[in-house]
């Protein structure tokens, strides 16, 4: 517990043009790695930098508009969180594009990831004469939410501390979209049969696989069809 | 009606979308589902794409995309 090199993985998450890569490069500066993910040609930035003795190692993810299983990018991305689990989630959202960005987030929060929103280019949103409750915003969705203008460098040292904190949050977030009476029954259904077999239920968020499901998503139909054929 | 035929300008409602696969979940992803409002901002000089503007923000889509798309007109 006491060990001085402790190290922990942030992924940035968000949607194309997010300024994903400027937070990225505020947060890391020059001390970046670029390789591929395994067996694909889509490049896997990594970067890392210490605060306060404490080693933080981001990973860029590919930026999608969701976590479907359709394009190589958003299941590079899903994979990753699902498998590497970092500690934490950084989700860059374009202030001046918030609904649409919100998008990608409830589908990292029904992933059941640590996050931290990073409310990017604030600065483009104000000019488009839009005003954001940033606290109320963090109130509803329950996560830590940080204004950043990437380009200036705004709000380097509040994603920074909100990193390590998030860390230390060990609590659960229980942010939880309801799909209305008529979905609703059906996914506690699927959650209950999934949450019956250990071996899915130890391993995936159960409310996410079963919204996965019923997506018709290909991957999660695998992961079940796997783990019920025996 | 189609969201190819809306003219230059004019504003409509998304009726439904019948594109599927991986177009249709990303124009899903994209806020593309009932009830949101689209406008019809440009349309290129060779016929495709159009430009569009939905939920505060512009997407280019072709117009057979867009025949995928039932809308009313508001």
């Amino acid at each position: 517990m006491n060990d001085p090199r402790r190290e922990i993985t942030v992924a940035v998450a968000g949607q194309p043009n997010s300024g994903k890569s400027t937070i990225f490069n505020m947060l890391t500066g020059a001390r970046q790695h670029v390789a591929n993910y395994p067996g694909v040609t889509i490049e896997k930035r990594s970067g890392k930098y210490s605060y306060k003795g404490d080693t933080v190692i981001l990973v860029d993810l590919p930026g999608t508009y969701s976590l479907t299983s359709y394009s190589q990018e958003e299941r590079i991305a899903t994979d990753f969180l699902l498998y590497e689990k970092p500690a934490v989630v950084l989700d860059i959202i374009d202030a001046s594009n918030l609904e649409r960005n919100l998008y990608l987030t409830f589908q990292l929060q029904e992933m059941g990831m640590p996050l931290i929103i990073a409310l990017n280019m604030m600065d483009v949103a104000e000019a488009r004469g839009l005003r954001i409750d940033t606290q109320k915003l963090s109130e509803l969705l329950k996560v830590p939410v940080i204004v950043t203008v990437g380009n200036k460098g705004k709000g380097k040292e509040e994603l920074k501390t909100a990193i390590i904190n998030a860390r230390r949050n060990t609590e659960n977030n229980n942010f939880r979209i309801d799909y209305g009476e008529k979905l609703e029954p059906i996914l506690s259904l699927l959650e209950k049969r999934l949450s019956e077999d250990l071996k899915i239920s130890l391993s995936y968020p159960v409310r996410w696989l079963a919204v996965k499901l019923m997506e018709n998503d290909s991957v999660a139909r695998r992961l079940v069809e796997k783990a019920f054929s025996k | 009606m189609t969201l190819d035929e809306i003219k230059l300008g004019e504003e409509c409602r998304i009726v439904r979308q019948n594109l599927g696969g991986a177009t249709g979940q990303r124009l899903m992803d994209m806020g593309f589902i009932p009830g949101t409002k689209v406008k019809v901002v440009r349309n290129a000089p060779l016929i495709d794409p159009v430009d569009l503007l939905i939920r505060g923000y512009h997407v280019s889509l072709r117009h057979h995309e867009a025949r995928g798309v039932e809308v009313e007109r508001t």
